[in-house]
Protein backbone atom coordinates (compact mmCIF):
# COMPACT_ATOMS: atom_id res chain seq x y z
CA UNK A 1 0.00 0.00 0.00
CA UNK A 2 1.40 3.38 -0.99
CA UNK A 3 1.73 6.30 1.40
CA UNK A 4 -1.03 8.17 -0.43
CA UNK A 5 -3.42 5.23 -0.15
CA UNK A 6 -2.67 4.95 3.53
CA UNK A 7 -3.39 8.64 4.00
CA UNK A 8 -6.77 8.26 2.31
CA UNK A 9 -7.69 5.26 4.41
CA UNK A 10 -6.79 6.66 7.80
CA UNK A 11 -9.08 9.64 7.28
CA UNK A 12 -12.07 7.46 7.96
CA UNK A 13 -10.98 6.05 11.30
CA UNK A 14 -11.14 7.82 14.61
CA UNK A 15 -7.79 8.16 16.28
CA UNK A 16 -8.66 5.81 19.14
CA UNK A 17 -9.97 3.23 16.66
CA UNK A 18 -6.55 2.23 15.40
CA UNK A 19 -5.32 -1.19 16.47
CA UNK A 20 -2.22 0.51 17.82
CA UNK A 21 -4.43 2.56 20.12
CA UNK A 22 -6.94 -0.10 21.17
CA UNK A 23 -4.05 -2.44 22.03
CA UNK A 24 -2.90 0.00 24.69
CA UNK A 25 -4.50 -1.10 27.99
CA UNK A 26 -6.90 1.28 29.70
CA UNK A 27 -6.05 2.32 33.23
CA UNK A 28 -7.14 -0.09 35.94
CA UNK A 29 -10.07 1.04 38.09
CA UNK A 30 -9.50 1.27 41.83
CA UNK A 31 -12.27 -0.85 43.36
CA UNK A 32 -13.42 0.27 46.78
CA UNK A 33 -13.52 -2.42 49.51
CA UNK A 34 -17.32 -2.31 49.38
CA UNK A 35 -17.35 -2.92 45.62
CA UNK A 36 -14.85 -5.76 45.98
CA UNK A 37 -16.96 -7.44 48.67
CA UNK A 38 -20.11 -7.03 46.56
CA UNK A 39 -18.40 -8.54 43.51
CA UNK A 40 -17.09 -11.48 45.52
CA UNK A 41 -20.51 -12.05 47.09
CA UNK A 42 -22.07 -12.11 43.63
CA UNK A 43 -19.34 -14.46 42.39
CA UNK A 44 -19.90 -16.90 45.29
CA UNK A 45 -23.67 -16.74 44.77
CA UNK A 46 -23.31 -17.54 41.09
CA UNK A 47 -20.88 -20.41 41.69
CA UNK A 48 -23.14 -21.99 44.34
CA UNK A 49 -26.27 -21.77 42.19
CA UNK A 50 -24.35 -23.04 39.13
CA UNK A 51 -23.13 -26.01 41.17
CA UNK A 52 -26.74 -26.77 42.16
CA UNK A 53 -27.92 -26.61 38.54
CA UNK A 54 -25.04 -28.80 37.32
CA UNK A 55 -25.57 -31.31 40.17
CA UNK A 56 -29.27 -31.54 39.34
CA UNK A 57 -28.54 -32.00 35.66
CA UNK A 58 -25.98 -34.75 36.29
CA UNK A 59 -28.33 -36.50 38.78
CA UNK A 60 -31.10 -36.50 36.19
CA UNK A 61 -28.76 -38.22 33.74
CA UNK A 62 -28.00 -41.04 36.17
CA UNK B 1 -9.41 -1.89 -2.98
CA UNK B 2 -8.70 1.74 -2.24
CA UNK B 3 -11.72 3.98 -1.86
CA UNK B 4 -11.82 6.92 -4.24
CA UNK B 5 -11.09 10.32 -2.73
CA UNK B 6 -14.09 12.11 -1.32
CA UNK B 7 -14.52 15.85 -1.77
CA UNK B 8 -14.61 17.88 1.41
CA UNK B 9 -13.29 17.18 4.87
CA UNK B 10 -13.77 13.75 6.46
CA UNK B 11 -15.87 13.28 9.59
CA UNK B 12 -12.85 13.21 11.79
CA UNK B 13 -9.45 14.27 10.66
CA UNK B 14 -7.21 11.95 12.58
CA UNK B 15 -4.00 12.99 10.91
CA UNK B 16 -2.48 14.07 14.18
CA UNK B 17 -4.31 13.41 17.39
CA UNK B 18 -4.41 15.96 20.15
CA UNK B 19 -4.45 14.46 23.60
CA UNK B 20 -4.26 16.83 26.53
CA UNK B 21 -2.73 19.49 24.34
CA UNK B 22 0.14 17.27 23.24
CA UNK B 23 0.28 16.32 19.56
CA UNK B 24 0.64 12.57 19.26
CA UNK B 25 1.85 10.73 16.16
CA UNK B 26 -0.71 8.54 14.47
CA UNK B 27 -0.29 4.81 15.18
CA UNK B 28 0.88 2.70 12.23
CA UNK B 29 -1.86 1.50 9.89
CA UNK B 30 -2.36 -2.27 10.08
CA UNK B 31 -4.23 -4.49 7.64
CA UNK B 32 -7.06 -4.65 10.19
CA UNK B 33 -7.23 -0.84 10.30
CA UNK B 34 -7.26 -0.68 6.51
CA UNK B 35 -10.15 -3.15 6.23
CA UNK B 36 -12.16 -1.31 8.88
CA UNK B 37 -11.40 2.01 7.26
CA UNK B 38 -12.88 0.82 3.97
CA UNK B 39 -16.15 0.04 5.77
CA UNK B 40 -16.05 3.42 7.49
CA UNK B 41 -15.49 5.10 4.14
CA UNK B 42 -18.83 3.76 2.90
CA UNK B 43 -20.55 4.87 6.10
CA UNK B 44 -19.03 8.31 5.74
CA UNK B 45 -20.16 8.56 2.13
CA UNK B 46 -23.73 7.48 2.91
CA UNK B 47 -23.95 9.96 5.76
CA UNK B 48 -22.41 12.76 3.75
CA UNK B 49 -24.84 12.32 0.86
CA UNK B 50 -27.88 11.84 3.08
CA UNK B 51 -28.53 8.26 1.95
CA UNK B 52 -30.48 7.25 5.05
CA UNK B 53 -31.43 3.73 4.02
CA UNK B 54 -27.93 2.95 2.80
CA UNK B 55 -26.55 4.23 6.09
CA UNK B 56 -28.96 2.04 8.01
CA UNK B 57 -28.03 -0.96 5.86
CA UNK B 58 -24.35 -0.36 6.48
CA UNK B 59 -24.69 0.08 10.23
CA UNK B 60 -27.08 -2.74 11.12
CA UNK B 61 -25.60 -6.07 12.06
CA UNK B 62 -24.33 -6.70 15.59
CA UNK B 63 -27.70 -6.01 17.25
CA UNK B 64 -29.75 -8.16 14.90
CA UNK B 65 -27.17 -10.94 14.98
CA UNK B 66 -27.01 -10.95 18.78
CA UNK B 67 -30.80 -11.09 19.10
CA UNK B 68 -31.52 -13.55 16.29
CA UNK B 69 -28.43 -15.53 17.28
CA UNK B 70 -30.01 -15.94 20.68
CA UNK B 71 -33.18 -17.23 19.00
CA UNK B 72 -31.09 -20.36 18.79
CA UNK B 73 -31.83 -24.06 18.90
CA UNK B 74 -32.23 -24.42 22.69
CA UNK B 75 -34.22 -21.17 22.86
CA UNK B 76 -36.67 -22.27 20.21
CA UNK B 77 -36.96 -25.67 21.89
CA UNK B 78 -37.55 -23.87 25.22
CA UNK B 79 -40.30 -21.73 23.68
CA UNK B 80 -41.88 -24.72 21.93
CA UNK B 81 -41.68 -26.76 25.15
CA UNK B 82 -43.33 -23.94 27.08
CA UNK B 83 -46.09 -23.79 24.47
CA UNK B 84 -46.56 -27.56 24.40
CA UNK B 85 -46.60 -27.80 28.20
CA UNK B 86 -48.64 -24.74 29.19
CA UNK B 87 -50.14 -23.25 26.02
CA UNK B 88 -49.40 -19.66 25.06
CA UNK B 89 -51.19 -17.86 27.92
CA UNK B 90 -48.44 -16.62 30.21
CA UNK B 91 -45.48 -16.98 27.86
CA UNK B 92 -46.45 -14.60 25.01
CA UNK B 93 -46.18 -11.48 27.20
CA UNK B 94 -43.30 -13.02 29.15
CA UNK B 95 -41.24 -13.42 25.95
CA UNK B 96 -41.96 -9.78 25.08
CA UNK B 97 -40.78 -8.70 28.54
CA UNK B 98 -37.59 -10.74 28.30
CA UNK B 99 -36.76 -9.26 24.90
CA UNK B 100 -37.38 -5.77 26.25
CA UNK B 101 -34.83 -6.66 28.95
CA UNK B 102 -32.46 -7.90 26.25
CA UNK B 103 -32.75 -4.62 24.32
CA UNK B 104 -31.76 -2.63 27.42
CA UNK B 105 -28.72 -4.85 28.05
CA UNK B 106 -27.62 -5.06 24.42
CA UNK B 107 -27.92 -1.31 23.90
CA UNK B 108 -25.38 -0.88 26.69
CA UNK B 109 -23.03 -3.37 24.98
CA UNK B 110 -23.32 -1.58 21.66
CA UNK B 111 -22.73 1.81 23.29
CA UNK B 112 -19.68 0.69 25.27
CA UNK B 113 -18.22 -1.01 22.16
CA UNK B 114 -18.83 2.02 19.92
CA UNK B 115 -17.42 4.54 22.40
CA UNK B 116 -14.38 2.59 23.64
CA UNK B 117 -13.68 0.52 20.46
CA UNK B 118 -12.84 -2.35 22.78
CA UNK B 119 -14.56 -5.66 23.46
CA UNK B 120 -16.17 -6.63 26.76
CA UNK B 121 -13.52 -9.21 27.71
CA UNK B 122 -10.69 -6.77 27.10
CA UNK B 123 -12.31 -3.98 29.10
CA UNK B 124 -13.19 -6.18 32.09
CA UNK B 125 -9.67 -7.59 32.12
CA UNK B 126 -7.95 -4.21 31.87
CA UNK B 127 -10.31 -2.14 33.98
CA UNK B 128 -11.02 -4.61 36.81
CA UNK B 129 -7.91 -6.77 36.66
CA UNK B 130 -6.99 -10.23 35.32
CA UNK B 131 -8.86 -12.13 38.04
CA UNK B 132 -12.27 -10.70 37.13
CA UNK B 133 -11.40 -10.77 33.45
CA UNK B 134 -10.61 -14.46 33.48
CA UNK B 135 -13.63 -15.23 35.67
CA UNK B 136 -15.81 -13.60 33.01
CA UNK B 137 -14.03 -15.38 30.19
CA UNK B 138 -14.30 -18.69 32.10
CA UNK B 139 -18.06 -18.22 32.58
CA UNK B 140 -18.41 -17.44 28.91
CA UNK B 141 -16.37 -20.39 27.69
CA UNK B 142 -18.33 -22.78 29.95
CA UNK B 143 -21.76 -21.54 28.91
CA UNK B 144 -20.69 -21.24 25.28
CA UNK B 145 -19.49 -24.81 25.17
CA UNK B 146 -22.73 -26.12 26.68
CA UNK B 147 -24.79 -23.86 24.42
CA UNK B 148 -22.82 -24.88 21.34
CA UNK B 149 -23.54 -28.52 22.16
CA UNK B 150 -27.21 -27.58 22.34
CA UNK B 151 -26.95 -25.83 18.93
CA UNK B 152 -25.60 -28.99 17.35
CA UNK B 153 -28.40 -30.86 19.13
CA UNK B 154 -30.93 -28.54 17.47
CA UNK B 155 -29.42 -29.14 14.04
CA UNK B 156 -29.41 -32.86 14.75
CA UNK B 157 -33.09 -32.78 15.73
CA UNK B 158 -33.93 -30.83 12.58
CA UNK B 159 -31.91 -33.08 10.29
CA UNK B 160 -33.20 -36.28 11.89
CA UNK B 161 -36.65 -35.30 10.65
CA UNK B 162 -35.18 -35.65 7.16
CA UNK B 163 -33.57 -38.96 8.17
CA UNK B 164 -30.06 -37.55 8.36
CA UNK B 165 -27.60 -38.68 10.98
CA UNK B 166 -25.83 -36.90 13.83
CA UNK B 167 -22.63 -37.05 11.79
CA UNK B 168 -24.18 -34.87 9.10
CA UNK B 169 -25.24 -32.34 11.77
CA UNK B 170 -21.74 -32.23 13.23
CA UNK B 171 -20.13 -31.85 9.81
CA UNK B 172 -22.58 -29.17 8.67
CA UNK B 173 -21.93 -27.02 11.75
CA UNK B 174 -18.15 -27.22 11.54
CA UNK B 175 -18.06 -26.62 7.77
CA UNK B 176 -20.25 -23.53 8.20
CA UNK B 177 -17.90 -22.08 10.79
CA UNK B 178 -14.84 -22.71 8.61
CA UNK B 179 -16.57 -21.33 5.49
CA UNK B 180 -17.68 -18.06 7.10
CA UNK B 181 -14.27 -17.47 8.65
CA UNK B 182 -12.44 -17.73 5.39
CA UNK B 183 -12.81 -14.16 4.15
CA UNK B 184 -10.61 -12.03 6.37
CA UNK B 185 -13.31 -9.34 6.52
CA UNK B 186 -15.80 -8.57 9.29
CA UNK B 187 -18.26 -7.20 6.73
CA UNK B 188 -18.33 -10.45 4.74
CA UNK B 189 -18.81 -12.58 7.84
CA UNK B 190 -21.59 -10.34 9.15
CA UNK B 191 -23.51 -10.29 5.87
CA UNK B 192 -23.36 -14.06 5.43
CA UNK B 193 -24.71 -14.64 8.94
CA UNK B 194 -27.36 -11.92 8.50
CA UNK B 195 -28.49 -13.65 5.31
CA UNK B 196 -28.84 -16.93 7.16
CA UNK B 197 -30.63 -15.25 10.08
CA UNK B 198 -33.51 -14.26 7.78
CA UNK B 199 -34.66 -17.86 7.93
CA UNK B 200 -35.42 -17.52 11.66
CA UNK B 201 -38.75 -16.32 10.23
CA UNK B 202 -39.54 -19.97 9.50
CA UNK B 203 -40.84 -20.25 13.07
CA UNK B 204 -43.31 -17.49 12.34
CA UNK B 205 -44.37 -19.33 9.18
CA UNK B 206 -44.79 -22.55 11.19
CA UNK B 207 -46.93 -20.69 13.73
CA UNK B 208 -49.17 -19.23 11.02
CA UNK B 209 -49.52 -22.65 9.42
CA UNK B 210 -50.90 -24.05 12.70
CA UNK B 211 -53.77 -21.53 12.31
CA UNK B 212 -53.69 -20.16 15.83
CA UNK B 213 -56.75 -18.42 17.20
CA UNK B 214 -55.98 -14.69 17.10
CA UNK B 215 -58.40 -13.97 19.94
CA UNK B 216 -56.47 -16.35 22.21
CA UNK B 217 -53.17 -14.63 21.36
CA UNK B 218 -54.70 -11.20 22.01
CA UNK B 219 -56.13 -12.40 25.31
CA UNK B 220 -52.75 -13.81 26.32
CA UNK B 221 -51.03 -10.54 25.41
CA UNK B 222 -53.41 -8.43 27.42
CA UNK B 223 -53.90 -10.64 30.47
CA UNK B 224 -50.83 -12.95 30.64
CA UNK B 225 -53.25 -15.71 31.45
CA UNK B 226 -54.04 -18.51 31.95
CA UNK B 227 -51.13 -18.72 34.37
CA UNK B 228 -49.32 -22.07 34.09
CA UNK B 229 -50.27 -24.76 36.57
CA UNK B 230 -48.73 -28.16 37.32
CA UNK B 231 -45.21 -28.79 38.61
CA UNK B 232 -43.65 -25.68 40.17
CA UNK B 233 -40.16 -26.91 39.34
CA UNK B 234 -41.01 -27.44 35.65
CA UNK B 235 -42.47 -23.94 35.54
CA UNK B 236 -39.30 -22.52 37.14
CA UNK B 237 -37.19 -24.43 34.62
CA UNK B 238 -39.15 -23.01 31.71
CA UNK B 239 -39.14 -19.47 33.13
CA UNK B 240 -35.38 -19.62 33.76
CA UNK B 241 -34.69 -21.17 30.38
CA UNK B 242 -36.93 -18.58 28.67
CA UNK B 243 -34.88 -15.81 30.29
CA UNK B 244 -31.74 -17.66 29.25
CA UNK B 245 -33.23 -17.77 25.76
CA UNK B 246 -33.20 -13.98 25.48
CA UNK B 247 -30.34 -12.53 27.54
CA UNK B 248 -27.08 -14.46 27.85
CA UNK B 249 -23.39 -13.86 28.58
CA UNK B 250 -22.32 -14.59 25.00
CA UNK B 251 -24.62 -11.86 23.65
CA UNK B 252 -22.86 -9.32 25.88
CA UNK B 253 -19.41 -10.38 24.71
CA UNK B 254 -20.53 -10.66 21.11
CA UNK B 255 -22.35 -7.38 20.58
CA UNK B 256 -19.75 -5.23 22.28
CA UNK B 257 -16.86 -6.89 20.44
CA UNK B 258 -18.70 -6.97 17.11
CA UNK B 259 -19.62 -3.28 17.44
CA UNK B 260 -15.95 -2.47 17.97
CA UNK B 261 -14.88 -4.83 15.17
CA UNK B 262 -17.41 -3.28 12.79
CA UNK B 263 -15.91 0.10 13.62
CA UNK B 264 -18.97 1.78 15.14
CA UNK B 265 -18.28 5.17 16.66
CA UNK B 266 -20.30 7.48 18.93
CA UNK B 267 -21.76 9.11 15.80
CA UNK B 268 -23.39 5.74 14.99
CA UNK B 269 -25.13 5.25 18.34
CA UNK B 270 -28.57 6.13 16.99
CA UNK B 271 -28.32 3.52 14.26
CA UNK B 272 -26.85 1.05 16.73
CA UNK B 273 -30.00 1.49 18.80
CA UNK B 274 -32.21 0.94 15.72
CA UNK B 275 -30.22 -2.22 15.01
CA UNK B 276 -30.65 -3.51 18.57
CA UNK B 277 -34.36 -2.69 18.75
CA UNK B 278 -35.02 -4.21 15.31
CA UNK B 279 -33.20 -7.34 16.41
CA UNK B 280 -35.26 -7.50 19.60
CA UNK B 281 -38.58 -7.08 17.77
CA UNK B 282 -37.73 -9.65 15.08
CA UNK B 283 -36.43 -12.14 17.60
CA UNK B 284 -39.48 -11.72 19.84
CA UNK B 285 -41.82 -12.31 16.88
CA UNK B 286 -39.96 -15.44 15.80
CA UNK B 287 -39.72 -16.67 19.41
CA UNK B 288 -43.47 -16.25 19.85
CA UNK B 289 -43.82 -18.12 16.55
CA UNK B 290 -41.98 -21.11 18.05
CA UNK B 291 -44.15 -20.88 21.17
CA UNK B 292 -47.36 -20.88 19.13
CA UNK B 293 -46.14 -23.72 16.90
CA UNK B 294 -45.28 -25.73 20.01
CA UNK B 295 -48.66 -24.87 21.54
CA UNK B 296 -50.30 -26.88 18.77
CA UNK B 297 -49.19 -29.88 20.86
CA UNK B 298 -50.82 -28.50 24.02
CA UNK B 299 -53.55 -30.93 24.96
CA UNK B 300 -52.03 -33.59 22.70
CA UNK B 301 -49.51 -34.87 25.22
CA UNK B 302 -47.09 -32.07 24.35
CA UNK B 303 -45.59 -32.04 27.82
CA UNK B 304 -44.21 -35.53 27.33
CA UNK B 305 -42.69 -35.40 23.87
CA UNK B 306 -40.54 -38.40 23.21
CA UNK B 307 -38.11 -39.36 20.52
CA UNK B 308 -34.43 -38.39 20.23
CA UNK B 309 -34.25 -38.62 24.02
CA UNK B 310 -37.12 -36.22 24.43
CA UNK B 311 -36.76 -33.60 21.72
CA UNK B 312 -38.90 -34.88 18.89
CA UNK B 313 -40.85 -31.70 18.21
CA UNK B 314 -40.93 -31.97 14.41
CA UNK B 315 -42.14 -35.58 14.62
CA UNK B 316 -44.82 -34.69 17.16
CA UNK B 317 -45.93 -31.69 15.10
CA UNK B 318 -46.25 -33.91 12.05
CA UNK B 319 -48.82 -36.04 13.86
CA UNK B 320 -50.86 -33.09 15.13
CA UNK B 321 -50.43 -30.29 12.55
CA UNK B 322 -49.29 -32.08 9.43
CA UNK B 323 -46.12 -32.68 7.48
CA UNK B 324 -45.74 -29.13 6.16
CA UNK B 325 -45.68 -27.52 9.62
CA UNK B 326 -43.27 -30.15 10.86
CA UNK B 327 -40.96 -29.62 7.88
CA UNK B 328 -40.88 -25.84 8.36
CA UNK B 329 -40.24 -26.26 12.09
CA UNK B 330 -37.41 -28.74 11.43
CA UNK B 331 -35.83 -26.38 8.89
CA UNK B 332 -36.18 -23.56 11.42
CA UNK B 333 -34.32 -25.60 14.04
CA UNK B 334 -31.49 -26.23 11.58
CA UNK B 335 -31.26 -22.49 10.82
CA UNK B 336 -31.47 -21.49 14.48
CA UNK B 337 -28.69 -23.88 15.41
CA UNK B 338 -26.51 -22.89 12.45
CA UNK B 339 -26.70 -19.12 13.01
CA UNK B 340 -26.07 -19.52 16.72
CA UNK B 341 -23.06 -21.76 16.13
CA UNK B 342 -21.53 -18.93 14.09
CA UNK B 343 -22.29 -16.13 16.55
CA UNK B 344 -21.44 -18.11 19.69
CA UNK B 345 -18.19 -19.38 18.18
CA UNK B 346 -17.39 -15.77 17.28
CA UNK B 347 -18.02 -14.61 20.86
CA UNK B 348 -15.69 -17.37 22.09
CA UNK B 349 -13.02 -16.21 19.65
CA UNK B 350 -13.42 -12.58 20.70
CA UNK B 351 -13.25 -13.44 24.42
CA UNK B 352 -10.16 -15.66 24.10
CA UNK B 353 -8.34 -13.19 21.85
CA UNK B 354 -9.18 -10.21 24.04
CA UNK B 355 -8.18 -11.90 27.29
CA UNK B 356 -4.92 -13.30 25.93
CA UNK B 357 -4.22 -9.97 24.27
CA UNK B 358 -3.73 -11.15 20.70
CA UNK B 359 -5.39 -10.11 17.41
CA UNK B 360 -9.15 -10.65 17.66
CA UNK B 361 -10.89 -9.36 14.57
CA UNK B 362 -12.57 -10.80 11.51
CA UNK B 363 -10.66 -8.10 9.63
CA UNK B 364 -7.48 -10.10 10.12
CA UNK B 365 -6.19 -12.98 8.07
CA UNK B 366 -6.15 -16.43 9.66
CA UNK B 367 -2.37 -16.23 9.86
CA UNK B 368 -2.46 -12.93 11.75
CA UNK B 369 -5.24 -13.96 14.17
CA UNK B 370 -4.56 -17.66 14.66
CA UNK B 371 -5.81 -17.76 18.26
CA UNK B 372 -9.04 -15.91 17.38
CA UNK B 373 -9.88 -18.19 14.47
CA UNK B 374 -8.59 -21.25 16.31
CA UNK B 375 -10.95 -20.60 19.26
CA UNK B 376 -13.82 -20.12 16.80
CA UNK B 377 -13.27 -23.46 15.13
CA UNK B 378 -12.06 -25.28 18.25
CA UNK B 379 -15.24 -24.52 20.21
CA UNK B 380 -17.38 -25.78 17.33
CA UNK B 381 -15.28 -28.92 16.95
CA UNK B 382 -15.56 -29.88 20.64
CA UNK B 383 -19.33 -29.37 20.64
CA UNK B 384 -19.69 -31.33 17.40
CA UNK B 385 -17.76 -34.24 18.87
CA UNK B 386 -20.00 -34.36 21.97
CA UNK B 387 -23.27 -34.67 20.06
CA UNK B 388 -21.96 -37.77 18.37
CA UNK B 389 -22.18 -39.58 21.72
CA UNK B 390 -25.09 -42.03 21.37
CA UNK B 391 -28.06 -41.66 23.72
CA UNK B 392 -27.25 -38.12 24.86
CA UNK B 393 -30.26 -36.49 26.65
CA UNK B 394 -30.85 -33.83 24.03
CA UNK B 395 -33.83 -31.91 25.41
CA UNK B 396 -32.30 -31.82 28.87
CA UNK B 397 -29.02 -30.45 27.49
CA UNK B 398 -30.88 -27.80 25.49
CA UNK B 399 -32.98 -26.57 28.43
CA UNK B 400 -30.15 -26.71 30.95
CA UNK B 401 -27.84 -24.77 28.62
CA UNK B 402 -30.23 -21.84 28.86
CA UNK B 403 -30.63 -22.21 32.64
CA UNK B 404 -26.86 -22.19 33.15
CA UNK B 405 -26.64 -19.04 31.03
CA UNK B 406 -29.33 -17.43 33.20
CA UNK B 407 -27.51 -18.35 36.41
CA UNK B 408 -24.15 -16.97 35.22
CA UNK B 409 -25.61 -13.86 33.65
CA UNK B 410 -25.84 -11.52 36.70
CA UNK B 411 -22.05 -11.23 37.03
CA UNK B 412 -21.64 -10.34 33.36
CA UNK B 413 -24.44 -7.78 33.61
CA UNK B 414 -23.00 -6.15 36.73
CA UNK B 415 -19.66 -5.58 34.97
CA UNK B 416 -21.48 -4.29 31.91
CA UNK B 417 -23.40 -1.78 34.03
CA UNK B 418 -20.17 -0.69 35.72
CA UNK B 419 -18.49 -0.18 32.35
CA UNK B 420 -21.47 1.72 30.98
CA UNK B 421 -21.29 4.04 34.00
CA UNK B 422 -17.53 4.50 33.83
CA UNK B 423 -17.21 8.20 33.00
CA UNK B 424 -13.47 7.89 32.42
CA UNK B 425 -14.16 5.44 29.57
CA UNK B 426 -17.54 6.58 28.36
CA UNK B 427 -17.44 10.34 28.84
CA UNK B 428 -20.85 11.85 28.17
CA UNK B 429 -22.21 8.52 26.90
CA UNK B 430 -22.60 6.97 30.36
CA UNK B 431 -25.92 5.39 31.39
CA UNK B 432 -28.79 7.67 32.30
CA UNK B 433 -30.28 7.19 35.78
CA UNK B 434 -33.37 5.59 34.21
CA UNK B 435 -31.24 3.06 32.29
CA UNK B 436 -29.42 2.24 35.51
CA UNK B 437 -32.64 1.66 37.43
CA UNK B 438 -33.97 -0.64 34.72
CA UNK B 439 -30.63 -2.46 34.41
CA UNK B 440 -30.37 -3.09 38.15
CA UNK B 441 -33.98 -4.34 38.23
CA UNK B 442 -33.10 -6.76 35.41
CA UNK B 443 -30.08 -8.10 37.32
CA UNK B 444 -32.18 -8.64 40.46
CA UNK B 445 -34.99 -10.31 38.54
CA UNK B 446 -32.67 -12.64 36.64
CA UNK B 447 -30.74 -13.52 39.82
CA UNK B 448 -33.97 -14.43 41.63
CA UNK B 449 -35.27 -16.55 38.73
CA UNK B 450 -31.98 -18.42 38.30
CA UNK B 451 -31.57 -18.99 42.03
CA UNK B 452 -35.20 -20.09 42.45
CA UNK B 453 -34.79 -22.85 39.88
CA UNK B 454 -31.31 -23.83 41.11
CA UNK B 455 -32.31 -24.10 44.76
CA UNK B 456 -35.72 -25.72 44.15
CA UNK B 457 -34.37 -28.37 41.78
CA UNK B 458 -31.38 -29.07 44.01
CA UNK B 459 -33.57 -29.55 47.11
CA UNK B 460 -35.80 -31.91 45.13
CA UNK B 461 -32.81 -33.86 43.84
CA UNK B 462 -31.43 -34.40 47.34
CA UNK B 463 -34.99 -35.20 48.53
CA UNK B 464 -35.23 -32.37 51.07
CA UNK B 465 -38.53 -31.18 49.60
Amino acid sequence: MTQAEQEELVMFLERDQFVGDTSRPVRRMALTPRMTIALWALRVFVVVVSAMVIYTFVSQLA
Amino acid sequence: MTPPPVPGPPLLDTGVGIDGGIALPRPPLTAEDAARSRDRFRVHNARRHGHRWTLLWLLIGPGILAMIGENDGPSMISYATAGATYGIGFFVPFILVTFAMAVVCQEMCMRVGAVTHRGYGQLVLERFGPLWGWFSAGDLILTNLVTLIAEFVAIRIGLSFFHMSAGVAALLGVVLVVFTLSGGRYWRWERIVLGMAVFNGLFLVAAIMTRPHLGTIGHALLTASPFPGGSFNTLLLLVASTIGATVTPWMIFFQQSASADKGLTPSDLRHGRYDTIAGGVLAALCGIGALIAGAALFGHGGSSIQGLSGAGFPGALKLVSGNAVATVFALGLIEAGAVAILTISASTGYAVGECIGVAHSFNNSTRKATVFYGANVGAALIAAAIILIPGAPLLSIALNANVLATVLLPVALVFLIMLANDRELMGKWVNTPTTNRIAVAIVVFISICGAAYGVDSFLQTVHII
